[in-house]
């Protein structure tokens, strides 16, 4: 007679910067209504379904690898979130945008409208959550809203640039590139789908102004 | 209500009229059976197409969230969780002045040279009138260090009218203190886990006086040495007898007495045990009897001899210190000398149950978890039976902002034929 293996997993876990700034507002704003799941750390490359001990040993060196705990910093955790799909879905919803990098001169606006193939309907609902790396080079706004619309993403990078990130959620998103003096600049934005996960990023190159001199004016 | 408005306009009203009463009504059973069936179908669909393409779960806030789960927590009391606290060091650190108040203990070394010194309590003399200490400011008795140190702890642990600590009944003018840093006790100490190991002094540490021989006014802490082996006292709190504790103005308080927990709690002589003192867990602070400490071990003392000769540094606050110190090596095998200690805190924790269904979670947004651009999975054989890992568990409010996480261990393998229960404790 062996031991019936208890199958219930008990985890310890730690407040997010964001979870101890909402909790020193008080606890009404600390409210915990939601779960998600994600597998950040697993490289699927290391599953093996041709592993010569069988099937049980398919996900053997997934399954042994020790994971790394958990961080505070909410940018760096459940990056990649587990998604509840059909039986028989052979493609993942991906987020999508029309353009994987732009070129904005001072001054111009351009809008981005992210999308989900692979899964009708996908993120129309929450929509998705933009986030521009430096507010320095660019501003962006959420010009069409979507339900429940709020920064679940903070903060982004180090620490020195995550006070100029600027995060907004929506489904349409206008960039504005703000005027460069010394140099061409270029930013990061992160699309992440609110409902079904996934991310697109665009690169955003802006360009610095153009003066032209008063001596080659002259000549 | 539209679904059955429906059924009843289409279905009813003709079975209605070609049926005698009786059957009728079974009939409408029959129907309104066929009707609910629909309903909880129709629900049971929606809310399985309202899961598809989802990456939050909402709790249920009666039935996955546990709120306000108090559990005490015990620990050693000493740095790296130790139980005991053997060997101790003064510090090097403190000046003249703050000697003559007090003596600051360290583990592991003299702080002054040993950077890895963890300060651990303090030991301090105090005496009603201010005997055993010289005035620092000239004046005649009023302003010495013992009587400072007397009235503060009285103020702090004593009624407002009261003025003495009474040991077993009995007022004491002096006192020996043991105030155990607070980052080490957290909440309080643990009653029922707290021994003090004394070892009994004698004579002078230089020349070799005859204890006997040496006036009061020179038996000064830097003037003693221990007894020798098996001489020494145990003393425990009184928590383990029903009569046991009280709460005063200083908070909970507990009689220290003699006895051992070395195997198991055990006052000796339990219904007539010697006194010694009281212990404040709450404050982190045992006051010892110093005249009880004065006697010969005969009489459940350890001939502490306290100075109290007046405008003399008696420095009594070290023969505390040398006597725990040195007690460890008197005991026998197997029992441990000096301090043992334990903290209490009380933690708050609120659990999640993250229930995981097997048609829920079963892909993944991993890069690795798929191939191409097109969002292809990586494995063919993952269209039909696909095979996640579960690393991370975030908890999130309502607008989505993730406020905790938690990790396991391992990597848990979730596949349509998998259901996974994960308990997520938060402390606050």
């Amino acid at each position: 007679m062996g031991y019936l293996n208890n199958s219930t997993i008990t985890v310890d876990a730690i407040l997010t910067k964001k979870g101890r700034e909402l909790l020193a507002r008080g606890r009404d704003e600390f409210k915990i209504t939601q779960f998600a799941l994600a597998d950040d750390e697993v490289d699927y490359d290391l599953y093996n379904p041709e592993h010569p001990l069988g099937t049980a040993y398919y996900g053997a060196a997934i399954e042994n690898m020790p994971v790394v705990e958990a961080l505070a910093d909410e940018t760096q955790m459940l990056k990649y979130k587990l998604v509840t799909l059909p039986k028989g879905t052979a493609r993942i919803p991906v987020v999508r945008v029309a353009q994987s990098t732009i070129e904005l001169n001072a001054n111009e606006s351009t809008t981005i409208t992210p999308s989900t193939v692979n899964f009708g309907g996908g993120n129309r609902r929450f929509g998705y959550t933009a986030i521009l790396s430096d507010s320095d080079v660019a501003d962006i706004v959420a010009t069409r809203g979507a339900r429940n619309s709020a920064a679940s993403v903070p903060q982004f990078i180090g620490d020195s640039e995550a006070a100029q990130s600027i995060t907004v959620s929506g489904t349409q998103f206008e960039i504005t590139a703000k005027e460069l003096l010394n140099a061409d600049k270029q930013v990061t934005i992160l699309f992440i789908g609110n409902e079904t996960g996934g991310r697109a990023s665009v690169t955003l190159t802006v360009k610095k102004v153009e003066v032209a001199t008063v001596g080659q004016s002259q000549a | 209500m539209a679904i059955y408005r429906r059924a009843i306009s289409r279905r009813g009203p003709v079975a209605f009229r070609r049926s005698n009463p009786v059957s009728a009504t079974s009939q409408v059973e029959s129907l309104a059976r066929q009707l609910a069936d629909q309903i909880i179908r129709e629900r049971e669909q929606a809310k399985a197409r309202q899961r598809l393409g989802r990456i939050f779960t909402s709790f249920d806030a009666t039935d996955d969230v546990l709120p306000n789960n108090i559990e005490t927590v015990t620990r050693g009391l000493f740095a790296g969780n130790t139980g005991s606290l053997t060997t101790m060091f003064t510090s090097s650190n403190l000046t003249a002045t703050q000697k003559t108040y007090f003596q600051e203990i360290f583990s592991t070394g003299d702080p002054a040279s040993n950077n890895n010194a963890n300060a651990e309590l303090s030991m301090a003399y105090g005496h009603f009138n201010g005997s055993g200490s010289k005035d620092l400011t000239g004046n005649l008795n009023n302003d010495t260090p013992t009587r400072a140190i007397y009235k503060q702890y009285a103020q702090l642990l004593l009624a407002p009218n009261d003025k003495k600590f009474t040991i077993n009944g009995t007022d004491t003018n002096e006192i020996y203190v043991l105030n155990f840093n607070r980052a080490r006790i957290r909440e309080k100490l643990d009653p029922g886990n707290f021994e003090l190991t004394l070892a009994q002094l004698s004579g002078s540490a230089v020349g070799g006086i005859n204890a006997d021989s040496v006036p009061n006014n020179a038996h000064t802490g830097s003037n003693v040495k221990v007894s020798g082996t098996g001489k020494y006292i145990q003393i425990i709190d009184d928590s383990s007898l029903t009569s046991g504790g009280s709460v005063s103005e200083g908070g909970l308080v507990y009689n220290l007495v003699s006895g051992s927990i070395d195997e198991g709690t055990a006052i000796h002589n339990a219904t007539s045990p010697v006194y010694y003192g009281l212990l404040y867990p709450q404050h982190g602070v045992a006051i010892l009897n110093g005249e009880q400490l004065n006697k010969d071990i005969s009489t459940g003392g350890v001939n502490f001899n306290s100075v109290t000769a007046s405008a003399v540094q008696g420095a009594n606050a070290v023969k505390l210190f040398t006597s725990l110190n040195a007690s460890d090596a008197l005991t026998d095998a197997g029992s441990n000398g000096g301090i043992q200690a334990r903290s209490s805190e009380q933690v708050k924790s609120t659990y999640y149950f993250v229930r995981v269904k097997n048609a829920e979670y079963n892909y993944s947004n991993n890069p690795s978890f798929v191939t191409g651009s097109l969002g292809e999975l990586y494995f063919n054989t993952f269209t039909n039976d696909p095979q996640v890992y579960i690393t991370t568990v975030g908890l999130y409010n309502q607008r989505r902002e993730l406020l905790a996480t938690a990790k396991l261990s391992q990597p848990l393998l979730k596949n349509y034929t998998r259901e996974a229960l994960i308990k997520v404790k938060l402390d606050f």
